[in-house]
């Protein structure tokens, strides 16, 4: 083969190449999403910063990890072989409707806003942004054993994730936004850093 | 659009060879196997409450996170595919071999399928590291330490008792006798890369398997199944698991059994699916317990 068809060949392929990612690119929306909720993975907290926020587990106690995602971290309770609760802390970046089941909540654990989901299930939002979960398991457990299990975790330090990490984000937000009413920083964040997903994200 | 986790969950059989292949070792297993197969009864489960709404709002989030192709979930599901669909057909011809072994004319079948040591000790460590892999597709690297993994490890067995029972008795104590572990590592030094490519699920599973080329491969599987079978002998002793009991065990739900221990080891892998069955369910477990989390 000599050289002058093998540089042909070559260009052939790389136009080919071109020509076929224009014509699919307007189908990328109907490939199934690589993310949840199509959220880029950068704009969430990587479930490693969390593993070291979950409480202490007592005597006689084990605290095993099970899971570890991006925007999520979650560990087993276990009591002599048998799991008490699902301990559990996610970045509702990619689940705003889990965010905004707090706004109704009336309760407060240690000033962040306190739901219980079902008879087996308390959540806490830390910094408008985190979700902190206790379930318990086979027996089930007292609403106040899972409120005290919820305190044991260090919610300073998961505060404290929020701003560094969500600058990104929250520096587009329009300048009245920006401040504490998490009401209105909700639908700021949607349509300022979120505008070309947030169709996507109705859909889902 | 392919079928979500929870939706494969809601069609796996009720009844049938699988689930009473299953049935039959899980009465070796303390604790027993419930065979969920109801998504909405698992989350239910899980969520301590039945309450309509939010076992919908668990679902929807479960298969949102499924649909998702670097959560890892549907991932997991099509490597456990992989390696049934390869063990049925390993199996059908390994059937075929001794149906066919006492007619003259199709002798042939019986010498073009080795049904070696050293091809099943292949298989089950392909199956280990398939394991390990989905592992590690479904839960990350949970917690900060080696120490915080090999627990994660050992809590996710502990949940699948019934799978890893399956998997030590199917695949090793049957095909390879009572000292298959202590055997394993010997018979995997013996493999070479073209008896490895003969395996149909090796042609599935090598593109996902770290490092590159056969050997390298190989070195994987070893190291994979030397952890294992840590693991897997302390299992072994602790139940008290034989080739001899595994076969009474299934004889209570599949019926008498006359023939030896690697026919049924041959029949088993060509006509049940337990591997991807207890695979979806492991799943679906992990799945909902973090659907339950985030909504």
């Amino acid at each position: 083969m000599n050289r002058a068809l093998r540089w042909g060949l070559a260009a052939l392929l790389a136009t080919g190449l071109l020509v076929g990612a224009v014509v699919l690119a307007p189908f990328s929306s109907w490939l199934p999403g690589g993310t949840v909720a199509d959220v880029p993975l950068a704009q969430v907290v990587n479930g490693s910063a969390f593993n070291r926020l979950f409480p202490a587990p007592e005597a006689g106690q084990q605290l095993v990890f099970t899971q570890e995602k991006r925007g999520f971290s979650e560990a087993r309770l276990k009591q002599g072989g048998e799991a008490l609760a699902l301990l559990a802390i996610s970045d509702t970046r990619t689940a705003p409707e889990a965010r905004a089941k707090f706004e109704g909540s009336r309760e407060r654990l240690q000033g962040w806003p306190l739901l219980e989901q079902g008879a087996q299930a308390s959540a806490l939002l830390v910094a408008d942004r985190f979700q902190v979960k206790v379930i318990g398991q086979g027996q089930g457990l007292a609403a106040d054993q899972r409120h005290v299990l919820l305190e044991g975790f260090d919610l300073p330090g998961l505060a404290a994730l929020a701003p560094a990490r969500g600058r990104t984000a929250a520096g587009r937000l329009p300048a009245g936004a920006a401040g504490p009413p998490p009401v209105a920083a909700a639908p700021g964040i949607r349509n300022g850093a979120y505008s070309s997903e947030s169709a996507l994200q109705e859909a889902a | 659009m392919s079928p979500t986790v929870l939706d494969r969950l809601d069609r796996l059989p009720r009844r049938g060879l699988t689930v009473l292949a299953l049935r039959g070792i899980a009465t070796l297993v303390p604790g027993g196997w419930s065979n969920p197969t109801n998504a909405d009864a698992l989350i239910a489960e899980v969520l301590g409450d039945d309450d309509p709404s939010l076992v919908r709002q668990v679902r929807a989030r479960a298969d949102l996170l499924s649909r998702a192709r670097h959560e890892g979930y549907g991932r997991a599901l099509s490597l456990y595919d992989a390696v049934n669909r390869s063990q049925r057909a390993s199996g059908g011809l390994r059937v075929l071999a001794n149906v066919t072994a006492g007619l003259p004319l199709l002798k042939r079948i019986g010498s073009i399928t080795p049904p070696s040591d050293r091809l099943q000790a292949a298989d089950l460590s392909l199956k280990v590291g398939a394991e390990l892999l989905a592992f590690t597709q479904v839960n990350g690297l949970p917690g900060d330490s080696f120490g915080d993994f090999t627990a994660a490890l050992a809590d996710y067995a502990g949940d699948a008792r019934v799978r890893m029972a399956a998997l030590i008795c199917f695949d090793a104590l049957l095909p390879l006798g009572n000292q298959a572990l202590e055997r394993l590592d010997g018979l995997l030094g013996q493999v070479s890369g073209g008896e490895l490519r003969q395996l149909p699920a090796y042609g599935r599973l090598s593109g996902l398997l770290p490092g590159r080329g056969d050997q390298a491969h190989l070195g994987f599987l070893r190291r994979g199944v030397e952890s294992w079978a840590g693991w897997a002998g302390g299992f072994i002793g602790q139940l008290g698991l034989t080739g001899q009991r595994a076969v009474q065990a299934l004889e209570g739900t599949l019926g008498p059994w006359q023939g030896r221990m690697e026919g049924l080891a041959a029949f088993l892998d060509a006509f049940t699916d337990t591997y991807a069955h207890t695979g979806v369910q492991a799943v679906a477990r992990r799945l909902v317990e973090r659907a339950v989390a985030e909504i």
